[in-house]
C-alpha cells in the first residue's frame, strides 16, 4: 500500500456524516490532504450517498444526534443493506453514555470516539481502520478465490466420474441428472411435510451433488453383465448387487478427504440406495429409519427414473405407470412418508425432468464460461463479481433512466422506499424515503388507502406469483392523474417465507384511460344534451330489470308539442337550446335510480321504479316539464306503460309506450296516458307501423 | 488579543484545546469559525416556535462544538441544557436557555475581539 499518498492512484473517500458544519469543516482539515471527502449534513443524505458511492466509500465517520435519520438509523439501513460489511464506521459522539456505545458496537461499528478527540488519535485510528480493512478486504477475495476453485473442480469432478459410470452402464447420461432434480423435488417436499425430516439448505445441496456418485461401484462390475439384454441369472444377479458395497469401499479407501460431509453423504448413498424399508433390501438388510434419509429418497429417484427411461433389457413405462407401480409396492416398500411425498409432487416431476436437458446444456455453458473466465487469472472472482454487478448497476439505471417510468423498491425493515431518479423527479419526492406508511408527503400524494390497498395486494401474493397490477389515481404537482403499478412482491427463500418488501414501476395512463373515458362516455350519450342516447339507455334498462326481478316499473317517453313552430319561429339555434333546457328540466325532476334519455329529435324516455302508485310519480314529472322557455311555452305529450301490463321485454314496452304517447296525443296534446288495452291497435308516434318516415300526428 | 487571552475571556480551556487539536493556527480558525455556527440562531427559534426537538438537536450541536474547541463555560451550559431537553421542555429550562445566552454573548464578545486584533 505503499502508493497510497502517490499523485497517480486515486486518494480514498471518507463520507462524513455530521449535522454540524463547524464539525465536519474540522474534520475535513484534519483529513482532507489525505484522503477525498464527502460531506453529509444529515441520516438520509448519507444513506443516499453510500447508495450511491457503494464500497467507494471507504471510511464513514459518523454522528449519532442528526435530523432526518439519526446515526442509528444509517448504521440500520447499512445493516440491512449489509453495507456494514464492508464500509468501516467510526462512530463520534459527545452522546457517550454506555447504552449508546454498546448500541453503535452492536450495530457493527469499529470505533466509537467520545467528543472532544484528540486530533493525532483520531487521524491515527482512521488510518489504521482503513489500512485493516483494506487488508482483509484482500484475504477475504483470496479464500473466496479459492473456495470458488475448490467448488469448481470438486462439482466437475464428480461430474466426470458419474459420466464414466453412466458411459459404461450405456445410460442416456440423464440419469444422473435426473436422479438430482428428483432426489431434490423429493427432500424439499419432505421437508415441508414433515419436520422429522427437515434439512436445512445446504444439506439438502450436499446430498443432491453426492447423489450423482450413487452408480459409481459398478465400474468394476463386468461389462457384460452390466449391458447384459436378457434377464440376470442369479449369479448375476449376485455380482451386480454388489455394486453398492464397492461404491462404499473406493469411497472408504480414499486416502483422504474421509471427514468431508460429501464424502460421509455419498457413502451413505452407495451402500445403502437398494435398501428397502422392510428390511429386503440390499446389501446389509436395513429396515426403516435403519436407512439414511439421504440413501432412501435416493433410492426411490433411481427407481422412478429407471422405469421411466429405456435400459438394453426393457422399453421406457410412461410417468403414470411408473407411479403406480411404485405405489403398488413392485419395486420393493418404500417408507410411506415418502410414497405420501411421491404422490404429491406428481404433477410437478414430468415438468421438471423435462427441464434438465435444458439445464444440461446451460450447466456445460456456466461450465465454458467458468473456465474461460479462470484463464484470465488477473480477475479474481470476487473482482469479477463486482464487475457483473457494476455492468448490471450501469445497465440498470441506463434503462431506468431512459424508460420514464416511476421505477420503486420498497423494503420492510428499515421501512423505506427508494425511487429511481427520473420517478422521484417525476413525483417531486427525494430518491429515498423513510417510512412511507407515515410519511406526510406520500400520503397526500396517494392517499393513505391507496398505499394500503397497495400494500395489501402485494403482502397477498405468494413467492409463486408475486406479481400485482393495480390501477389508482395520484396527485402530481396538484393534478389528479390515473397510474398504472406493476409491483413484484419481494419474499425471502425462508420456510415460511417473509415479506420483505417490494420493487415495481407505475406509469402514466392518464391519457389514455381518459381517452377512453372518453370514447365510452361519446358512445353512450347524447352530445347535445349529455343525457344517454337510445341505445345505452336501452341497455341499461334490460340490464336493471334483469337485476331486479321483483321490481315494477314504468316506461314513459314524450315528445314537446308544437316543437315545429319553435323551430320555425326562432331558428335551429333556439331549438338546440330548448332541448338542452328540456334535459336539465328532466334531470332535475328524475330521481338517483330512474333513467332518463333522449330518444332522437325532440323526444325523451324516462324509465322508473315505483312502489304503490306510479301515476303519482308520473304526474309529478309530468308537471315539472311543463312551463316556458324564454317567450316558448313549453307542454308535452306523453305515453307510459307500466311493466305489470305488459312484462318487461324492452321492445314490447317501449312499442305500448309510444302506442299511449300516439293515445295522448289523439286526445289533444299537453297530457299524459297509461298504456291500456284499448291502445293495441293504435299507431304509433316514434316507430310509425304504416312504414312512412312522417309522424303520423303533431 | 492573543487566542490564549481570547479563550481566558470566554472562560475556556487554552491548553486543553491546544493540546488534543495540536495546531495554534487550526484552532484560531475555527475559533473564528464559531462566529458564523448558526446553531444558536436555530437554538432561539426553536425555543420561540416551542419546537423543543429542534432546540434538542440545535443545544446539542452547540455543546458538540463547544466540546470540540474547549469553550468550557459555553459548554457546561449548553450540555445542561441539552441533558433537560432531552427529555423534552420543563420547568428549568427557560432559566438554562438564558444561562447558554448569557454565556454565548460572552463567548462571540471575545472572539470578536480576537477577530478585530486579527483581520482577516
Amino acid at each position: 500500500m505503499s502508493y497510497i499518498n502517490g499523485k497517480d492512484s486515486p486518494r480514498q473517500t471518507i463520507l462524513i456524516a455530521d449535522d454540524s458544519e463547524m464539525n465536519r469543516s474540522i474534520l475535513t482539515d484534519m483529513l482532507g490532504d489525505e484522503y477525498e471527502i464527502i460531506e453529509a449534513e444529515n441520516g438520509v443524505e448519507a444513506v443516499s450517498i453510500l447508495q450511491k458511492y457503494g464500497n467507494s466509500i471507504s471510511l464513514l465517520l459518523l454522528d449519532i444526534v442528526m435530523p432526518e435519520m439519526d446515526g442509528f438509523g444509517v448504521l440500520t439501513v447499512m445493516n440491512k443493506h449489509r453495507w456494514i460489511e464492508d464500509i468501516p464506521v467510526i462512530v463520534i459522539s459527545a452522546e457517550n453514555a454506555s447504552v449508546h456505545v454498546e448500541r453503535a458496537y452492536e450495530l457493527g461499528v469499529t470505533e466509537f470516539i467520545s467528543r472532544p478527540f484528540d486530533a493525532l488519535i483520531l487521524h491515527r485510528r482512521v488510518v489504521n481502520t482503513i489500512l485493516l480493512y483494506a487488508k482483509q478486504k484482500r484475504l477475504i477475495d483470496l479464500v473466496a478465490d479459492q473456495i470458488y476453485e475448490k467448488e469448481q473442480q470438486s462439482g466437475l469432478m464428480v461430474d466426470i466420474l458419474s459420466h464414466i459410470v453412466e458411459f459404461r452402464n450405456g445410460e442416456s447420461g440423464l440419469h444422473v441428472l435426473h436422479i438430482r432434480t428428483l432426489t431434490e423435488i423429493l427432500l424439499k417436499h419432505l421437508g415441508h411435510r414433515n419436520s422429522l425430516y427437515q434439512l436445512p439448505r445446504t444439506e439438502i445441496s450436499l446430498i443432491c451433488t453426492a447423489s450423482a456418485l450413487h452408480d459409481i461401484g459398478k465400474i468394476s462390475i463386468p461389462g457384460e453383465i452390466l449391458n447384459k439384454p436378457g434377464r440376470l441369472t442369479d449369479e448375476e444377479f449376485a455380482e451386480m448387487k454388489k455394486h453398492t458395497l464397492i461404491g462404499a469401499e473406493m469411497l472408504k479407501a480414499l486416502p483422504m478427504h474421509q471427514q468431508e460431509p460429501l464424502i460421509k453423504k455419498a457413502y451413505e448413498i452407495c451402500r445403502w440406495h437398494h435398501e428397502r424399508y422392510d428390511g429386503r433390501g440390499y446389501p446389509d438388510g436395513l429396515k426403516g429409519n435403519e436407512i439414511p434419509i439421504s440413501a432412501q429418497v435416493v433410492a426411490l429417484a433411481d427407481v422412478y427414473d429407471a422405469l421411466t427411461s429405456e435400459r438394453v433389457y426393457k422399453k421406457a413405462f410412461s410417468h403414470e405407470v411408473a407411479v403406480k407401480m411404485i405405489l403398488d409396492g413392485q419395486c420393493g416398500t418404500f417408507n410411506p412418508i415418502l410414497m405420501e411425498c411421491l404422490k404429491e409432487v406428481e404433477s410437478i416431476l414430468v415438468e421438471e425432468l423435462r427441464g434438465d436437458s435444458d439445464a444440461r446444456a446451460s450447466r456445460r455453458q456456466m461450465q465454458n464460461v467458468a473456465e474461460e473466465l479462470l484463464r484470465h487469472e488477473d480477475l479474481s472472482a470476487s473482482e469479477r463479481t463486482l464487475q457483473l454487478l457494476e455492468h448490471e448497476r450501469m445497465k440498470y439505471s441506463f434503462f431506468a433512466d431512459m424508460s420514464e417510468e416511476i421505477q420503486f423498491e420498497y423494503t420492510v425493515a428499515p421501512s423505506m422506499v427508494t425511487l429511481s431518479p427520473f420517478g422521484a423527479k417525476k413525483l417531486g419526492l427525494d430518491e429515498i424515503l423513510m417510512d412511507p406508511h407515515n410519511n406526510p408527503e406520500i400520503q397526500v400524494m396517494m392517499g393513505s388507502g391507496t398505499l394500503r390497498a397497495l400494500s395489501n395486494e402485494l403482502r397477498s401474493t405468494t413467492p409463486e406469483h408475486p406479481q400485482v397490477k393495480y390501477d389508482h389515481e395520484i396527485y402530481i404537482h396538484g393534478e389528479k392523474r390515473w397510474m398504472r403499478t406493476i409491483g413484484r412482491a419481494m419474499w425471502s427463500a425462508d420456510e415460511p417465507p417473509r415479506y420483505m418488501g417490494a420493487i415495481g414501476k407505475t406509469t402514466d395512463i392518464h391519457d389514455e384511460r381518459t381517452r377512453i373515458d372518453a370514447l365510452v362516455q361519446m358512445a353512450s350519450h347524447d352530445s347535445l344534451t349529455g343525457l344517454f342516447n337510445h341505445n345505452y339507455a336501452r341497455e341499461r334498462i334490460r340490464e336493471r330489470m334483469e337485476d331486479r326481478q321483483a321490481g315494477v316499473f314504468a316506461l314513459a317517453i314524450f315528445d314537446l308539442d308544437h316543437f315545429k313552430s319553435a323551430n320555425d319561429n326562432y331558428g335551429h339555434m333556439f331549438e338546440d337550446k330548448v332541448l338542452i333546457h328540456m334535459a336539465e328540466q328532466l334531470r332535475r325532476s328524475t330521481r338517483g335510480g330512474d333513467i332518463a334519455a333522449r330518444v332522437g329529435g325532440d323526444e325523451f324516455l324516462i324509465f322508473l321504479e315505483y312502489k304503490e302508485d306510479a301515476e303519482a310519480v308520473v304526474q309529478r314529472i309530468f308537471t315539472s316539464l311543463e312551463g316556458t322557455y324564454e317567450d316558448f311555452r313549453i307542454s308535452v305529450s306523453m305515453g307510459v306503460v307500466r311493466t305489470d301490463a305488459v312484462g318487461t321485454d324492452y321492445d314490447t314496452l317501449f312499442h305500448a309506450a309510444d302506442q299511449a304517447l300516439y293515445a295522448a296525443k289523439r286526445s289533444g296534446r299537453g297530457q299524459y296516458r297509461f298504456y291500456d288495452d284499448t291502445m293495441q291497435e293504435m299507431l304509433s308516434v316514434i316507430s310509425p307501423i304504416d312504414g312512412s318516415e312522417e309522424k303520423p300526428v303533431d | 488579543m492573543t487566542l490564549k487571552e481570547c479563550y481566558a475571556a470566554l472562560e475556556g480551556d487554552y491548553e486543553g484545546v491546544i493540546g488534543r487539536l495540536r495546531s495554534e493556527k487550526m484552532v484560531q480558525k475555527f475559533v473564528l469559525k464559531f462566529l458564523n455556527d448558526k446553531s444558536y440562531e436555530l437554538l432561539e427559534v426553536s425555543m420561540a416556535e416551542k419546537n423543543y426537538e429542534e432546540a434538542f438537536r440545535a443545544a446539542h450541536t452547540i455543546k458538540g462544538v463547544c466540546q470540540n474547541l474547549s469553550f468550557t463555560k459555553l459548554y457546561e451550559s449548553s450540555h445542561r441544557l441539552t441533558d433537560n431537553l432531552r427529555s423534552g421542555y420543563g420547568a428549568e429550562t427557560d432559566g438554562l436557555v438564558r444561562q447558554v445566552s448569557e454565556d454565548y454573548k460572552q463567548t462571540i464578545a471575545a472572539i470578536e475581539e480576537l477577530q478585530a486584533g486579527n483581520p482577516a
